[in-house]
């Protein structure tokens, strides 16, 4: 009965919008989650969060069922020294906009439940420190590190 | 007001003397050695020596070496890495899917992880060819691993975590080019697109 009720929350998260406005002014556009090979154990989710309010707020905590642990993160490139590091909030400044990108803020994902596919919708709680929360569904994509070129630019290209 | 910052600039700067005549070792003499004894005018004097390498490939020992005839891109990292090591990965194997079927069949990459506890040749297995099938991950002992990176200048540096939970390693993050008589000809810094790679793989086949 418990699966079963999981399973139906996860479908009902699964079918929110990739957008999700709420009346504290926070909103969360494009997010989507890496994919990553088969056995890799983590990975991350990434979006941008937007602050329409006028007080500056904080993302405090992420939470999934997808992962056993989910935790904020950020990277620092200290002398070519890439860093993971968690770190305890994520600001979203009155009228302005947090990105978490690649190579910068994300929320991490730790051992993940059940290996992610492509087009998966893994359901994400963000909680503020207003104590508002957001459901997301973030979609696993295949990151592309740039838009790869028309294939019409090489001649010799076949597939 | 200023005298007495001058004397404490100067005091300062003399205790910083002391301990660098002291204490400082610097790191890799042999590599700066080396560097600077190549053939001058063909790459950076910072790059690193590079050099043959032979660890546990997917199929059991694999060599540097076997690639020759081939431009190879090497890479340090390791599974566990969320983020820096995919997106340095996925732009090695979209600049390999964007080359033609010719410049492909002389190429090839090698992730070497700098996490060798917990990345096995059967962990590398399923994680390096999902990136483009060019690519095979390498592994090997603690002390084969750190003898490699030395040779290639990666820093690398496991960190604490707490109970239960997975350890990062921090770790630099460059794309190492050899070109086909298995010398090392450049470091493409993070975040290089696949077409600053297929510019290095094309300027090195002509």
């Amino acid at each position: 009965m418990r699966r079963v009720l999981i399973g139906l929350s996860l479908l009902l998260c699964a079918t929110l919008p990739p957008t999700t406005y709420a009346d504290d002014g926070i909103a969360v556009q494009d997010p989507y989650v890496r994919l990553v090979p088969p056995g890799a154990p983590t990975t991350g989710a990434f979006m941008v969060i937007s602050n329409s309010s006028a007080a500056d707020r904080k993302l405090i905590r992420a939470a999934s069922p997808a992962a056993k642990t989910v935790e904020l993160h950020t990277h620092l490139n200290e002398n070519g020294v890439m860093k993971m590091r968690p770190v305890p909030d994520i600001e979203i400044k009155a009228g302005g906009r947090t990105e978490l990108k690649p190579g910068s803020y994300h929320v991490m994902l730790i051992d993940m439940t059940k290996p992610l596919q492509e087009g998966d919708e893994v359901p994400i709680d963000l909680t503020f420190d207003d104590g508002s929360t957001q459901h997301i569904a973030a979609p696993v994509r295949r990151i592309q590190s740039a838009p790869a070129m028309p294939a019409a630019a090489h001649g010799g290209m076949k597939h | 007001m200023k005298q007495r910052i001058l004397i404490a600039s100067a005091l300062i700067l003399g205790v910083l003397l002391v301990w660098l005549a002291f204490f400082w070792q610097p790191p890799a003499t042999d590599t700066a050695n080396r560097a600077s004894n190549d053939t001058p005018g063909s790459h950076a004097p910072s790059l690193p020596p590079g050099g043959d390498f032979s660890l546990q490939g997917p199929q059991g020992p694999l060599s540097l070496a076997d690639y020759r005839g081939r431009i190879v891109l090497v890479y340090f990292g390791y599974t566990f890495c969320p983020d820096v090591c995919p997106t340095a990965l996925s732009a090695m194997g979209q600049a390999f899917s964007m080359l033609t079927p010719e410049e492909q069949a002389g190429v090839a990459g090698v992730f070497v992880s700098v996490d060798p506890e917990r990345d096995t040749t059967d962990v590398l297995k399923a994680y390096a060819p999902f990136f483009h099938p060019q690519i095979v991950g390498v592994t090997g002992s603690v002390d084969d691993i750190a003898r490699v990176a030395r040779q290639y200048g990666v820093r690398y540096m496991k960190q604490k975590a707490d109970d239960g939970k997975p350890y990062s390693v921090d770790h630099t993050s460059f794309t190492y080019v050899i070109d086909a008589s298995g010398k090392l000809i450049a470091q493409l810094p993070h975040g290089s697109p696949p077409q600053a790679i297929i510019d290095m793989i094309r300027t090195l086949r002509k």
